[in-house]
């Protein structure tokens, strides 16, 4: 499953020479971007096309959307898959994953916001790390340096979350609940993403710690737009997030 | 009056409650004692309408003062099982929608976009969630 980055580098280049679906000829042919959108008609296209100088290939998985969101997906390069009623986030990032695990020559799989606060720069060094076999699966952090752009509530809250949390301190992280991350195929193919909900980020990184892979951090920046604002969790979902979860531990058991 | 028995009753009924709750049952084992539950009660039911002075009578003897109080203890105790049961059945139900919900949008995503890249793309078999 690991391929050494030498041979991946050489198999994005024999690819190269039949360019897929018109993309652009890039050495990042073996990424697929898997972007979870729920009305977010507004900014979608602008953010897959901006991902798309770098990232030939991605996947947008329209949640249910009761927008236009599909016919703005439609107009850009990526791919399309729609969920015909409204299930969730983790749904969304689940179902994407294993569109983009079906496609041929994906092997690295990032997980990516529709609503443009995450950077293509910041993929690529998450991207270039697992590349050099350094970790199976990479999270962003947006503590790790601090850039001052976190709205210091947003900040409290999620350092607690991440500290409180017992998985997410096994792991060492800083931020348990970023939404960029950057999986290989084995981890892509062995994640299974139950919690429809926003709980994912949870689920995710207790599957992280309970499977022996290898998992990294690595510093990103978030733009908190006006509109990323807006559309972002607001805290009070933090309860139905703690709610789920717990649910979850004991109907495991 | 001695209330142990009434306590050992509701305690055990809790402890079951939250038995139910962790364990996963077989279906068919389920629906069996569903069945036997549901029977019982219309048996007590009718039994209890035929003569109610015989539900104080258990009353007293389980220590709770008036049959109309055992009636209602007994009823929060249903309740608890009507709520559970209603939430884990949503539960499974959400748990198949989702995977029905994925096998058509990646089937159909696969068929949209072969034709809008013109690519051969893989039409995946049902995905199954493993259940949690």
């Amino acid at each position: 499953m690991n391929l050494p980055p030498f041979d991946i580098q050489m198999a994005a280049h024999e690819r190269g020479r039949h360019p897929e679906h018109g993309a652009p000829v890039s050495q990042n042919d073996d990424v697929w971007l898997v972007i979870p959108a729920y009305n977010e008609g507004q900014v979608i296209a602008d953010v897959v096309e901006g991902a798309r100088k770098t990232f030939p290939n991605i996947v947008v998985v329209d949640d249910g959307s009761a927008d236009d969101s599909a016919k703005h997906i439609m107009t850009t390069g990526a791919h399309l898959v729609r969920h015909p009623v409204n299930l969730g986030q983790g749904a969304a990032l689940q179902t994407g994953l294993a569109y983009a695990l079906a496609q041929p020559g994906a092997q690295y799989f990032a997980t990516f916001d529709a609503d443009g606060q995450h950077q293509t720069a910041d993929v690529e060094k998450m991207v270039s790390l697992l590349r050099a076999g350094e970790a199976d699966v990479v999270l962003g952090s947006r503590f790790i340096e601090q850039n001052g752009q976190v709205p210091w509530i947003k900040r409290v809250v999620l350092r607690t979350a991440a500290t409180v949390s017992p998985t997410a301190r096994k792991l060492k992280l800083t931020d348990s609940h970023n939404g960029l991350r950057v999986l290989n195929r084995e981890a892509a193919s062995r994640i299974r993403i139950t919690m429809n909900g926003m709980a994912h980020a949870s689920e995710i990184v207790s599957f992280l710690a309970g499977a022996d892979l290898r998992v990294a951090e690595l510093p990103v920046d978030i733009l908190y737009t006006d509109y990323s604002r807006a559309k972002g969790q607001s805290l009070i979902n933090g309860v139905n997030i703690i709610f789920d979860i717990s649910l979850r531990e004991r109907g495991r058991r | 009056m001695n209330y142990f028995w009434i306590q050992l009753v509701l305690i055990v009924g809790a402890v079951i409650l939250a038995f139910m709750f962790i364990r996963r049952w077989d279906a068919a084992n389920t629906r069996a004692w569903k069945r036997i539950a549901f029977s019982v009660f219309v048996i007590a039911n009718i039994y209890a309408i035929l003569r109610p002075s015989d539900v104080t009578w258990v009353a007293h003897k389980l220590g709770v003062g008036r049959g109309t109080d055992l009636v209602l203890y007994v009823m929060v105790l249903a309740m608890g099982f009507l709520t559970l049961n209603t939430f884990l059945r949503f539960r499974s139900l959400e748990k198949k929608l989702t995977d029905l919900a994925r096998t058509v949008a990646i089937n159909e995503g696969a068929r949209l976009n072969g034709e809008r890249f013109d690519l051969d793309l893989p039409v995946s078999a049902p995905v199954k969630s493993n259940g949690a």
